[in-house]
């Protein structure tokens, strides 16, 4: 206790002492753990959007309009038989004239001046949210559905989901590239600074050397030095995190919320926060620790 | 206390520092290392506080082959010996008492044996009046009796100096080693490096003389 004790207070001065360049590491720390940020509540709010969307996935079987009850019975088995299907819902030629008119109030007069309803009966496959990870079977049910007499047309969500499930991975690994540039960036800053702190207490830890201190006192203040630089700029990177979060969020919330069928866009959760202050404290105490290495 | 069994330090491109040396310094003596520059003093001083260590011979102290102590070794001996500079070596930025303060801080003795001990140095060297004082605003003595303080503030069981009053007048001189005269009569050893003669003399203490890192002459 005594001993970190010792380190903190050291550390602070020595930061203190330095000031200028500390700071100048405390902000690069920050804008790595900003762009980190950024892209978790990206992310965060991205794997919503695929969750939900994966939930509302849906498989519509359109029928032929001389399909028979025989042929209805075969695509009813075939989906109950599949185990995919959450919910199922046979939709007549007239129920889809019906909500066609409904949904685009607009067009619907243009429909009353048709000779024949153009819209096709069909199945309405509900998919379970697991059927999402099962892509192969989704693939061979509406291959088999396709095949059926009486089925025109088999139309469903996963490939375009599958393509948004890509496009977050896809964001993600560019994250993670650029976040890993940065961290690295960061963390040969504090190194930097760390070292010239040690290059200004060369004296003190030549007497420390000298009187037989352990080498955990010549070290430690080293290593403290850079995990307060971290965790200052992991929290100064979740602030303004924060604080652009709202600003953006007051200005454009309810739009991209809309957008993307949420409720709302919500900032990263509190346990992922206290995570990137110990990574932003671990980034930190590395580069100390390639400087406190050197120091015998 | 002090044994050099036929210690050489030979540097780059086979230039001796010091060669074939033999001496012994027993426990609780007083002893002058003097010679002219380059004869070899502050090259044993660095080979006594195990800053290097000898290209051949065997340098024991306390019974301890210098040579074959472990890092963690090294720091436990240094901690038995005190050791004071001709640039005193003091941290500008810190007070007299945080001067002297910090070596038992660093070695993670508890606040209040800190607060004692340092206070206790302070007093015995004359400085306890001016504790709060930055090294800059003493002079040169005083200087010098902040690094004795702090050199003396772990009880150490043998104090090496080297050239401790070359940057002092003679009266100052003669005050500084008149404080290695009271540590010594505490029963600490005491080896004090100096080319400064007139000062062996008036302190009356056995003297070994360097000359091109041999003794040359014991008096």
């Amino acid at each position: 206790m005594r001993a970190l004790q010792y380190f903190v207070s050291e550390a602070a001065a020595s930061l203190w002492r330095a000031r200028s360049s500390a700071i100048f590491a405390v902000l690069t720390i920050a804008a790595g753990l900003f762009v980190l940020g950024f892209f978790l509540i990206v992310n965060a709010n991205m794997q919503r959007v695929a969750a939900r969307w994966g939930e509302a996935a849906e498989m519509s079987v359109f029928l032929k309009d001389d399909a028979s009850p025989s042929h209805l019975k075969m695509v009813d088995d075939l989906v109950v038989g599949s185990g995919l299907a959450a919910e199922r819902q046979f939709v007549s030629k007239a129920d889809a004239l019906t909500k066609f008119r409904q949904e685009f109030p607009d067009l619907a007069p243009a429909t009353a001046r048709l000779e024949r309803n153009p819209f096709p009966a069909s199945y309405e496959v509900r998919l379970r949210p697991e059927a999402q990870r099962a892509g192969e079977a989704v693939d061979g049910l509406a291959a088999t559905l396709g095949g059926v007499p009486g089925v025109a047309e088999v139309r469903y969500d996963r490939r375009w989901l599958s393509r948004l499930n890509a496009a977050i991975r896809f964001v993600g690994g560019i994250g993670a590239l650029i976040v890993a540039m940065l961290a690295i960036a960061a963390g040969l800053t504090v190194a930097n600074v760390v070292r010239l702190a040690a290059y200004a207490r060369r004296d003190e830890i030549e007497i420390m050397q000298l009187v037989g201190a352990p080498l955990a006192y010549v070290r430690g203040p080293f290593i403290a030095e850079g995990v307060l630089q971290g965790g200052a700029g992991a929290l100064l990177a979740i602030v303004s995190l924060a604080l652009v979060f709202s600003a953006a969020r007051a200005r454009y919330g309810s739009l991209a919320a809309e957008a993307l069928g949420l409720g709302s866009i919500t900032f990263l959760p509190v346990e992922l926060c206290v995570l990137l202050i110990v990574g932003g404290m671990l980034l930190g105490c590395l580069g100390g620790f390639a400087v406190a290495r050197g120091v015998r | 206390m002090i044994e050099a069994h036929n210690v050489s330090k030979m540097y780059s491109r086979g230039v001796y520092a010091l060669r074939d040396l033999s001496l012994r310094v027993d426990k609780g003596e007083f002893v002058f290392l003097t010679g002219p520059s380059g004869a070899g003093k502050s090259t044993l001083l660095r080979l006594l506080l195990r800053k290097e260590s000898p290209s051949e011979g065997q340098l024991i102290v306390g019974g301890r082959n210098l040579a074959e102590l472990t890092p963690r070794q090294v720091q436990s001996y240094r901690r038995s010996v005190g050791f004071v500079f001709q640039d005193f070596k003091l941290l500008m930025a810190k007070t007299v008492l945080e001067n002297v303060a910090f070596v038992p801080r660093v070695l993670g003795m508890g606040l209040s044996q800190q607060q004692r001990k340092t206070f206790q140095v302070l007093k015995w060297v004359g400085l306890q009046h001016r504790m709060n004082a930055y090294p800059l605003e003493l002079s040169g003595g005083e200087q010098q009796r902040i690094a004795i303080a702090r050199a003396l503030v772990n009880d150490p069981l043998i104090i090496l100096a080297d050239e401790p009053t070359g940057n002092l007048d003679p009266d100052l001189s003669l005050e500084i080693m008149n404080l290695f005269r009271e540590i010594n009569a505490r029963g600490t050893t005491v080896l004090v490096a100096t080319h400064d003669r007139e000062l062996i003399r008036r302190v009356g203490r056995r003297a070994l003389t360097l000359d091109r890192g041999q003794i040359a002459e014991v008096a």
